[in-house]
This record gives C-alpha cells, sequence and structure tokens, in this order.
C-alpha cells in the first residue's frame, strides 16, 4: 500500500507541476482581474505543496498506515493471476469496442465485446452467452434507437 | 406558507399525470434493481440511466432521475441482508444487524422494518424540505457572489475532511478535481486552457462520462476481481416486524429521520455518515448494546431510516442553493444542466411548476418504493442470484451506451475509460472519490463567483472577508479543515496527555 501511495503522490507532483507551468503561460490578472491562469495555478500550487508533503510523510514514516485497504477492491495491492486477467480483458475489450463502434455500429460491436467479454468472465454456457449478447446487441438497440430515440452509431453494414 | 401550500398542490397535480407516475414508477424500479446490485452504485446507475430520459420533458426526466436515486437507497439494504454485501455504500452499516438477522431466519423482518422505517423517513423528510425550501432559497436569493464562493468552499471542505481517511489525500482529490472541471475555454474570458489544441476538450471534459468512468468502469473492475459471492436462501415471508421488533424499532425510526434530515442539510456530509451516526446512537441509547452485530432490528432500522431521510434531506441544498451534497446528487445536477436548467435559488422563481412537481414526486415515489420493495422482496431476492458476468456485461454496455449517446461522441468514450482505470486504482489505494467528484462539479462556480467577486472588489481579496456572512462561512471552513487536521494528527498531538 505504502509504495502504491508513494507512486500516486509522485504522479500528482509530476501532474501538478505540469499545471503550474500550462497556467504561467496563461494570462494571470488583466483590467478586469483574475485572469484565465490565476485560479488553476493557485490549485495547482496548492497540489505541488500537498503532494510534497504526503511525500515527505511517506518517506519519514515508513511505517504509517496510510489508507487502508478497500474491502470491495480486493485484499491485495496487485490482484492474483485470473482476477487480472479478467480486468486486463475487459480494459482490452473496452478499448477494442470503442475503436470499433464508428465504422461497425453499436449491434455488431457489441454483438462481439459481450460474447468475447462473457467468455473472459469466465462464463462456458454457450447458450446463454448468444441469448444475452443478443439481447444486449439487438434488443437494447431497438430499445433505445427506436422507442427512447436515443442516437447510437449505425456503421458500414447498416447495423 | 399558503404560497407553498399552493404550489405543492400544483406539484402534486403535475406529478400525478399518468406520464409523471410512470416515470417515477420506472425510476423507483431502476433505482430499486441499481441498489440491489452490488458492483453498481447509485452515481453510476443514475449517470447511466440519464440517455433514457433525452426524449422527455425536464420535469419527467428530474422526476425520474431523482426517484431513481432515492430507490437506489432502498434497494443497497436488500444486498446488505441476504449476501453481507452492501448494494450501496450507505448500506454498509446494514450488512452488521441486517445479515445477522438473515441468519437466524429473520430477513423478512428486516427488509420489512428496513422497507417501513425507509418510507415513514423518507416522508417527513420530503415534509420538511417542503416546510424549509422557500425560505431558504430566498435567503439564498440574497446572496451575492462571494457568498456563494465562501458556501461552495464550505461544502469542499466538509466533504473533503469527512471522505477517506487521509485529509491530504482528500484535499488533493478536491483541487484535481477542481483542475479538471477547467479543462475548456475560461469562463469569463472565453480563453482555451489546458485543451492542448484538441477541438474535443474546448466544451471541458463531460460530467457524465467522468463519472460513469471514476464509479460504473472503476466498479466493474474492482468487483472484477471477486466475482463470486453467495445469496442466503431464506424465509422472506414474514416481512412484517413482531410487537416487541416495532416497539424496539419505532424510536430508531424516529431519531434517524431527524439525523437522516439534519444531515442531509449540510452540503459535502454524504450519504454514509448519517447512518453511521445513527448505529452508533441506537447503540448507545439501547439496553442491550452487546446484541448490536449480532441481529438487532434497532441496528437496521436507525440506519436504514436515516439513510432515506438525508436521500431527501439533501435535495435542500441542490434546490434552494444549487449545492450537490454526494456525487449522486451532483450527478442529478448534471441532469438538470443537461435539461437547461440551474438548480439553486432561481429555479424555484423561474420554474416553480419543475421544482414543486419534483418534490411532489417524492412523496408518491416513497409510497411506490413501499409497495415495490414489501410485496416483490422475493423479485429482488431472485435478481441477485444473476451470475456477475451477466451483471457486469449489461452495466459496461449501459455505460457505453450513456457516455457516447450524451454527445455521440468516441471521445467520451475514451475519457471514461481513461477515468475508470484511474477510479480503480484509486479505490485499491483507498483514496476518496467523492471530493474529486464534488471538486469537478463545483469547480466552474467556484472560479466563475470567486473571478466575478473580485472584479467587484477590483481585485482585493479583502471582500470575501469584509462580508459578515462570507466571512463567518470561511470561518466555519477553517475550523472544519483545523478540527478534521486534528483528527489525522499523530496522536500526541491530539492528546498529549496520553501515556
Amino acid at each position: 500500500m505504502r509504495r502504491g501511495w508513494l507512486v500516486a503522490a509522485g504522479t500528482f507532483l509530476v501532474l501538478f507541476a505540469g499545471t503550474i507551468y500550462l497556467s504561467s503561460k496563461l494570462p494571470l490578472l488583466d483590467a478586469l482581474g483574475p485572469g484565465p491562469g490565476f485560479f488553476p495555478l493557485i490549485l495547482a500550487l496548492l497540489g505541488v505543496v500537498l503532494s510534497l508533503v504526503l511525500l515527505v510523510q511517506l518517506v519519514r514514516q515508513p511505517d504509517a498506515t496510510v489508507g487502508a485497504p478497500d474491502p470491495d477492491a480486493g485484499d491485495d495491492l496487485v490482484p492474483d493471476r485470473s482476477a487480472m486477467f479478467r480486468i486486463a480483458g475487459i480494459i482490452v475489450l473496452l478499448l477494442a469496442a470503442f475503436t470499433a463502434l464508428d465504422p461497425l455500429g453499436y449491434r455488431l460491436t457489441a454483438l462481439v465485446f459481450i460474447t468475447l467479454l462473457l467468455l473472459v468472465l469466465g462464463v462456458r454456457n454457450y447458450i446463454a452467452i448468444a441469448l444475452v449478447a443478443l439481447a444486449l446487441s439487438f434488443g437494447v438497440f431497438h430499445s433505445f434507437y427506436y422507442w427512447l430515440k436515443v442516437p447510437l452509431p449505425i456503421g458500414a453494414f447498416g447495423l | 406558507m399558503v404560497d407553498t401550500f399552493h404550489y405543492l398542490m400544483a406539484g402534486f397535480a403535475a406529478a400525478a399525470t399518468p406520464t409523471n407516475l410512470t416515470f417515477a414508477f420506472i425510476g423507483c424500479f431502476l433505482g430499486t434493481l441499481i441498489g440491489v446490485l452490488p458492483g453498481i452504485g447509485p452515481a453510476a446507475g443514475t449517470a447511466i440511466l440519464i440517455p433514457l430520459t433525452f426524449q422527455l420533458d425536464a420535469t419527467g426526466a428530474i422526476i425520474m432521475l431523482a426517484a431513481i436515486y432515492y430507490g437506489a437507497m432502498y434497494g443497497g439494504t436488500i444486498t446488505s441482508v441476504l449476501i453481507n454485501v452492501p448494494g450501496e455504500a450507505a448500506s454498509v452499516i446494514t450488512c452488521l444487524d441486517g445479515h445477522a438477522m438473515a441468519k437466524k431466519g429473520r430477513a423478512g423482518a428486516a427488509l420489512g422494518i428496513a422497507a417501513i422505517g425507509s418510507f415513514i423517513g423518507g416522508v417527513i423528510a420530503t415534509v420538511l424540505l417542503v416546510v424549509v425550501a422557500t425560505p431558504l432559497s430566498r435567503l439564498a436569493l440574497s446572496f451575492g457572489p462571494p457568498e456563494f464562493f465562501a458556501l461552495m468552499i464550505v461544502g469542499l471542505v466538509l466533504v473533503t475532511s469527512l471522505a477517506g481517511n487521509s485529509l491530504i489525500a482528500g484535499i488533493l482529490m478536491t483541487v484535481t478535481g477542481l483542475l479538471i472541471s477547467l479543462i475548456g475555454l475560461d469562463p469569463v474570458r472565453g480563453a482555451p486552457r489546458f485543451t492542448f489544441g484538441l477541438p474535443e476538450l474546448f466544451d471541458g471534459l463531460g460530467f457524465i462520462p467522468v463519472v460513469m468512468g471514476l464509479f460504473g468502469v472503476g466498479e466493474i473492475l474492482a468487483t472484477a476481481e471477486k466475482p463470486y459471492r453467495e445469496v442466503i436462501k431464506t424465509n422472506l415471508r414474514g416481512l412484517i416486524p413482531s410487537r416487541d421488533e416495532w416497539h424496539r424499532s419505532m424510536g430508531a425510526i424516529w431519531r434517524g429521520t431527524g439525523l437522516g434530515f439534519f444531515l442531509g442539510l449540510i452540503p459535502g456530509v454524504g450519504a454514509i455518515i448519517p447512518t453511521f451516526m445513527s448505529y452508533i446512537l441506537e447503540k448507545r441509547l439501547s439496553k442491550h448494546p452487546e446484541t448490536f452485530g449480532t441481529g438487532a432490528i434497532e441496528g437496521v432500522a436507525g440506519p436504514e431510516t436515516a439513510n432515506n431521510s438525508y436521500a431527501n434531506g439533501s435535495m435542500v441544498p441542490l434546490l434552494t442553493l444549487g449545492i450537490p451534497s454526494s456525487p449522486t446528487i451532483a450527478v442529478l445536477m448534471g441532469a438538470f444542466i443537461i435539461n437547461g436548467l440551474t438548480p439553486g435559488p432561481l429555479l424555484f422563481q423561474e420554474r416553480p411548476d419543475l421544482v414543486w412537481a419534483v418534490i411532489a414526486s417524492f412523496f408518491i415515489g416513497n409510497v411506490l418504493l413501499l409497495i415495490l420493495n414489501l410485496p416483490l422482496v422475493g423479485l429482488w431476492a431472485k435478481i441477485l442470484e444473476i451470475p456477475y458476468q451477466y451483471i457486469c456485461a449489461g452495466t459496461l454496455l449501459f455505460c457505453i451506451i450513456g457516455a457516447y449517446s450524451i454527445n455521440q461522441s468516441i471521445f467520451d468514450l475514451w475519457v471514461m475509460l481513461g477515468c475508470g482505470i484511474i477510479g480503480y486504482l484509486l479505490r485499491k489505494l483507498n483514496f476518496p472519490l467523492a471530493p474529486l467528484v464534488l471538486g469537478l462539479i463545483l469547480g466552474p462556480q467556484i472560479e466563475k463567483s470567486m473571478r466575478t467577486s473580485l472584479e467587484m472588489s477590483a481585485g482585493d481579496f479583502s471582500i470575501f472577508v469584509t462580508r459578515p456572512l462570507s466571512a463567518s462561512l470561511l470561518a466555519l471552513a477553517v475550523v472544519i479543515l483545523a478540527f478534521a487536521a486534528m483528527q489525522y494528527a499523530p496522536k500526541e498531538i491530539r492528546d498529549p496527555n496520553a501515556d
């Protein structure tokens, strides 16, 4: 946990330092008062100070317990192999779905996405997979697009 | 008061139309479903379902989304009692005695008293909301930019100091949220900030994709680590508590109502604190505190009532001041904005028809929820048996639809995924997410009030401390921060006489 917090504090420090640089390029004050760069600069300065305080705290008190693990998020900071596979699988499938959404359209993308997602999550009942994938792709599209008038992408194959 | 009664009756007339009744019912049903399903909280659930309201008029949309919010508060109990996993964060404490009651075969009574307590708490809190809404909104109309700035700072400081177990982490999250909110065109001068030349960023990062990412995708990733759970098979027939259980619960219900409503008025308290405070209060007042944790019905009745009373009470700062008190209320505020409405005192003057219809719908919604929760409890228990994998697939798909359909933008999906991964990592490290979300929604208003105030004073910062109300509020913020800092200070500073 401590190592994770050290990485987080370091990341915050870099991000806030970058924000200070970007804010300083914006007008800080003008004739009407504070300019566009004023508020972000103040916030980023505060962020840098707090990140440094957190880093110093973590370095000076290596045994300090900062932030107990979230019971819902698993006991260990690094999940086990199978959990890691599921998490990585979800992220990769989401990346692929977002890339395919415009060219392939919602229905085809959702059909493939749900099928692969359920397989990654360990479902092996192929009939259930097919039914759920059809319901969440074609069924949901019909409900949202035609009944609720929610615009969803239609791809190159008209699907 | 006569005006208020007149408006409320008009609100009832609007809320009770078949269309709005249907929206309230759908909202209550979906809200209960969101509450029941672990791994999807009310903030993400409400955000995901915003696209359902695109074709509705503003009144119907807000009625439905508000019903989803307080419906989720009801539904979370079922999961806590039956599988010892809170359906939403505010039901954490119910796991202790609710689940213990289920193990003893009293799940029905636990769910029954929770539903009845929630109904009483929700209705009384709405009556109190009616009483305080008009005077508070009139008072808020006298606020200038410095007072609003100070009030929002108090809200942020409260969220920061009450969330999580590290004050520094809380403030870091708030600052991050505020900075993210500044991405896009500067609201006063129109200059682009942190947009890196990307036109998609000119309007800023979408609030809904960010919330869906942090709370929806982030939660799914976190629950993907431990996707299996066991549902207690128990008797759900005895929903009406016994005479003794009634006797023990009534005091807890009244106290939970008062506590929940009062804490709901304070911006930034969040839904968890009222439930914990109610539990602690009931344990202190009990003649048999040793029974708490082993199936004491007061440990279910008090927190569950406080939870729903809080949900309705927290509408007061949103509707009268335009300040959200929790991430879910922030999502509701986002829904107001999507519908072209700005919550706050002016809304009572500009759209009294909408405000009072929404308030009246709270009464109707609480009745609907009682009907949904008591006779249909078996249905909700069955839904809990749906394997996690299918819920995960459905939730992710609704996240995609929700994030995409607001602007029909693939970019928003990338934002959602990025925020999902960040949200997952922050959850793992136990960084609080609520301050980030509130910073995100309040950021533009805070900056605008600060800059307008400074323009009023020609750049003189003393404007914030020379106006009595603004000065008092800022002093209050400092006191809250100081108390919070003491709480996190090393033991030797907090209690020099110890050991």
